[in-house]
């Protein structure tokens, strides 16, 4: 290191590393110019440091709502579940209606991925270990692995409860699953809806909805997750 | 240190960093009344966010980026904003020493491009890695622009600095 490096990361203001250090050490000239450095640092931090409005605390934590967040959550969770039930089940029954073969939950999982799959990336994911726990008694991770990579998993509200979100990708293609630890089902139900195809799969605890661009993943995945 | 329910830790959040997230906002607007209005509404994005927040150890740096954010928001829909709050540098006379008062005003001068990492810095307590997380930039580009913000308060404040002194090895 000579002066100018030392100079140069000195400005920075990142801290004197090991080199600078040595360099420091060995040289009269920067050993000076840290001192000066600091002194000018003091007061750069000092008129950065501007007075702070008294009882700023108080009034900020005053001005948040009364109703704890984890409690609007759970209001605005119901209000969406409500708005979300009601158009899944609008379109379930309209496409089942029209369609005659299709099962409302598949397509409800077909709506999740075209309409809330972004927003729940968007949350983002949930700790590994965490999501093992949660799954042990329906999927556990290490069956989905068995078939993929796992790129995102995160809770998520989904009909009247909550799902498991997970994007998976196995060798052939993106597939979404939505593990439903709550919702059984009686047997396997299909889907198709704009391009998309989804099948709900009976777990050992709850369901599963795998939504995928190919009927072909999407069966083998619903394949692989059963066996 | 983080307490219990979700609401007490956001309340504590919020007293242990009201005083840093102010100074940063007002950084950001070199307006008091502003910068506290920033620091209130991106409290209050930050409140109804919080039971998503998995990390809680990084909601200091959490709040700072709801803080930038919200400067922008507020920049972007108010585009009278480019005032420093002369009213405000009132307070600058009451303590600061006549060198802290030329500091001051060197800080007022810099750009907000230069102005912003140094706050995060001093401030914060931020590495020239995690501003440009924050920030969404390069660590060479952080350094780069700390480096220039130094080099231009010294210039306003020491005028002899940047001068080469006899003796230096290069």
């Amino acid at each position: 290191m000579n002066c100018l490096d030392f100079r140069r990361i000195l400005l920075s203001g990142d801290g004197e590393t090991g080199a600078m250090r040595e360099h420091r050490v060995a040289c009269v000239f920067c050993s000076d110019l840290l001192k000066e450095h600091a002194a000018f640092e003091g007061e750069l931090r000092s008129a950065l440091e501007v007075p702070v409005p008294a009882g700023l605390a108080d009034r900020l934590v005053e001005s948040l709502p009364a109703a704890s967040p984890a409690e609007e959550q759970r209001r605005n969770r119901r209000r969406f579940l409500a708005a979300a039930a009601v158009a899944a089940g609008a379109i379930g029954i309209g496409l089942y209606a029209w369609r005659g073969r299709d099962d409302p939950m598949a397509l409800a999982c077909i709506q999740f991925v075209m309409k809330d799959e972004a927003k729940s990336i968007m949350m983002g994911a949930m700790p590994r270990a965490e999501a093992a726990r949660m799954l042990a008694d329906s999927l556990p991770l290490e069956r989905i692995e068995s078939i993929g990579s796992i790129r995102h998993i995160a809770p998520c509200p989904f009909g009247e409860g909550t799902a498991y979100h997970v994007i998976l990708m196995v060798p052939q293609d993106k597939v979404t699953l939505l593990i439903m630890p709550d919702t059984p089902m009686p047997a396997r139900g299909r889907a198709t809806h704009d391009g998309m195809y989804a099948s709900v799969v009976p777990l050992r605890k709850g369901s599963v909805g795998i939504v995928g661009a190919s009927a072909a993943v999407v069966d083998s995945v619903a394949g692989a997750l059963r066996a | 240190m983080i307490a219990s329910g979700p609401d007490a830790s956001f309340d504590e959040a919020v007293r242990a960093h009201a005083g840093d997230l102010f100074r940063y906002a007002y950084w950001l607007a070199r307006n008091r009344q502003q910068a506290e209005d920033i620091v209130q509404n991106a409290l209050l994005r930050g409140w109804r966010a919080f039971p998503l927040v998995r990390d809680r150890a990084a909601v200091k740096s959490w709040l700072f980026s709801i803080v930038k954010n919200e400067f922008h928001r507020a920049t972007a829909q108010d585009a009278r904003h480019a005032g420093v709050d002369v009213d405000g540098l009132e307070f600058a006379d009451e303590r600061a020493s006549p060198f802290g008062m030329e500091m001051r005003d060197a800080l007022m001068a810099l750009p907000a491009s230069y102005a912003e990492p140094l706050a995060l810095q001093v401030l914060g307590g931020y590495s020239c890695a995690e501003i440009a997380a924050l920030l969404q930039t390069t660590e060479g580009a952080v350094m780069t622009r700390l480096t220039r913000a130094r080099q231009a308060l010294k210039r306003l404040v020491l005028p002899t600095d940047g001068k080469e002194r006899k003796g230096e090895r290069s």
